[in-house]
């Protein structure tokens, strides 16, 4: 059998050929990003014009797909993957199974409601399609050849003009190695009251973070700092959840930390069943607290 | 102009529970919109206001259920001006192929229109894919995770974050859009936004045949909890806001 692997970036090429590797025969790497060899059968790689988006090269990469005899598409959850592989399984008849995380016999293990529910899944069409989250397979695995054919940019007959890009400013976060971290959610009603928050961690030396809205909502963080299904998943020793409800949606990406801590001034809020030590109080009152007694 | 904008109605999380044999209940919760499909609806209704003399019709598809008046409301008093609702227990768990075709039906019967408007992703699966697949059975072109939208001279200008970079974009009409939460807060409505969302036009329908399902549930189920001490304080009580900080500081 052959599989076909849509992915943009290096990391993400590495990861689902190693993946599609144990699946199939042959594999196929279709990239939009650098060329990526030793990880595939073949890369086929498509310049995007600079006045086109990445989404638009769907007959290219459908028209690479039927040449390529796979039944089985890999994909990396990137905001443009993501486009390309609906418009590849529409061609397909077939729906793209999201958000997985596992995948054994065709069966897809996926998030449900936030992390509220596990849900596995199976394609029942000819072609299966998975968005695959990062992590799911190791990419160190991947093996392949030196060969890079290049594709042609096939415009479709309707389509976008870009008309200007721009670097997104980058963080220097760094969640994943931190040991300890202090995440701030919606209970800071203003921007200057995350310096509480701030002084608190570099004085016990932990990484600050934060739930969705204060990264998308209000854009007080950076997009890298929040953590959740959608977001970091992260696994510190200690996780200060401070004025943060305990959606699952947020939960899911600090459920495996050592130990976690909640200040929330809401005795019935959800984060108090999810955590060892918690404290019913203004985080206003809690944090300089803390900050003066550690 | 003439706008659409796509929303989910499913259950309230909060209002979920685990059955003791591990499987998700959802029969006692509340039907909501979906909460990114809010900024959607947000989103859509700042592009007519911006707009003099659009329309906004919002679209949907659900089980029975989602055939909910306080629901239906809800979307109505968001500065939408009429829903066409396909509502029946056939078209419940649709996979977003399934989805997009009847969605399509729905699109034929709401009249001319120029941008589709989809949230980022629905509560359940947050697929992503809906809206591309609708793009598909429409056959027009379609963008993903817009933090701004306009219409300027005939065309639709958008901006959006990728990864690392960001991407002015135009594109013209007809088109799916799909926004990025970001794009807008979703409003609050007033009494009277509520009181007018009544008396706007519902048009609620069943499925006219079951649609062909492309993938298959094989299981939904809780996962497993980590089990957390619980030792909860209250800083109201004399001395709890001292036992908090030495139970911190055993911690670290
Ligand atoms: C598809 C989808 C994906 C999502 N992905 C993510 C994700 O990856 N990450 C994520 O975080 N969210 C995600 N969300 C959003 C998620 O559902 C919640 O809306 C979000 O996590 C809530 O953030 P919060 O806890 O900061 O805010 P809220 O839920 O508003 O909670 C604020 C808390 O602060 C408390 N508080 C208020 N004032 C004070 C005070 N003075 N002192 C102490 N406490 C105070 C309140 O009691 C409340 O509990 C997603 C949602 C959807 C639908």
């Amino acid at each position: 059998m052959n599989a076909f692997v849509l992915a943009e970036t290096e990391n993400g090429a590495r990861e689902l050929c190693a993946g599609a590797r144990q699946i199939a025969d042959e594999v196929t790497l279709f990239t939009f990003g650098n060329a990526v060899t030793g990880v595939a059968d073949k890369c086929l790689h498509l310049q995007i014009p600079e006045d086109a988006i990445a989404d638009d090269a769907y007959p290219s990469v459908n028209e690479s797909f039927d040449a390529s005899g796979a039944k089985v598409v890999l994909a990396e959850p990137t905001v443009r993957v993501t486009s390309l592989a609906g418009r590849l399984a529409a061609h397909a008849n077939t729906a793209a199974v999201p958000g997985v995380n596992a995948l054994k016999d065709g069966v897809a293990t996926s998030v449900y409601f936030g992390g509220t529910g596990v849900k596995e899944s199976k394609p029942e069409t000819d072609v299966s399609v998975y968005l695959i989250s990062a992590g799911t397979f190791d990419g160190t695995q991947a093996t392949g050849t030196d060969t890079v054919e290049e594709v042609e940019f096939k415009a479709p007959e309707k389509l976008a003009v870009k008309k200007g890009t721009a670097a997104l400013p980058k963080s220097d976060i760094d969640l994943a190695s931190a040991d300890k971290i202090v995440a701030c959610g919606r209970g800071f009603a203003k921007e200057e009251d995350l310096q509480l928050a701030r002084d608190f961690a570099s004085k016990i030396g932990a990484e600050v973070a934060c739930s969705r809205p204060l990264s998308e909502g209000v854009n007080w963080f950076p997009r890298e700092a929040y953590v959740g299904v959608s977001g970091a998943v992260v696994k510190p020793d200690v996780y200060f959840a401070v004025g943060i409800s305990g959606q699952m949606q947020h939960m899911v990406g600090c459920n495996d930390s050592g130990t976690v801590i909640a200040i929330n001034s809401d005795k019935n809020a959800p984060i108090f069943k999810q955590c060892d030590v918690g404290i019913v109080g203004d985080l206003k009152d809690v944090l300089p607290a803390l900050t003066k007694a550690l | 102009m003439n706008i659409l904008v796509a929303c989910k109605i499913v259950p309230d999380d909060q209002d979920i529970t685990v059955a003791s044999d591990g499987s998700l209940d959802s029969s006692r919760a509340h039907e909501i919109v979906s909460q990114y499909d809010l900024n959607a609806i947000e989103a859509a209704a700042q592009l007519k206001e911006a707009n003099e003399g659009s329309t906004l019709k919002a679209i949907s598809v659900g089980p029975k259920k989602a055939d909910d008046s306080k629901t239906k409301k809800d979307i109505l008093s968001r500065g939408v001006d009429e829903l066409y609702l396909m509502a029946d227990d056939s078209l419940a768990d649709l996979d977003s192929r399934a989805t997009a075709t009847e969605l399509a039906k729905l699109v034929n019967k709401a009249g001319d229109w120029d941008v589709i408007i989809v949230g980022d992703g629905s509560a359940d699966d947050y697929a992503k894919q809906t809206g591309v697949q609708l793009a598909c059975a429409l056959d027009v072109p379609y963008v993903a995770g817009a933090t701004n939208l306009s219409f300027q001279e005939g065309n639709l200008e958008i901006q959006r974050n990728l990864e690392s970079e960001s991407e002015d974009i135009e594109l013209a009409v007809p088109a799916v859009v799909s926004v990025s939460p970001e794009i807008a807060e979703p409003r609050i409505a007033g009494m009277r936004d509520i009181l007018k969302a009544g008396k706007k036009p519902q048009n609620v329908e069943a499925a006219e045949e079951k649609p062909e399902e492309s993938i298959e549930t094989v299981s939904i189920k809780a996962p497993k909890q980590a089990d957390r001490k619980q030792e909860v304080f209250d800083a109201s009580d004399g001395e709890g806001l001292d036992k908090f900080v030495s139970a911190v500081k055993e911690v670290l």
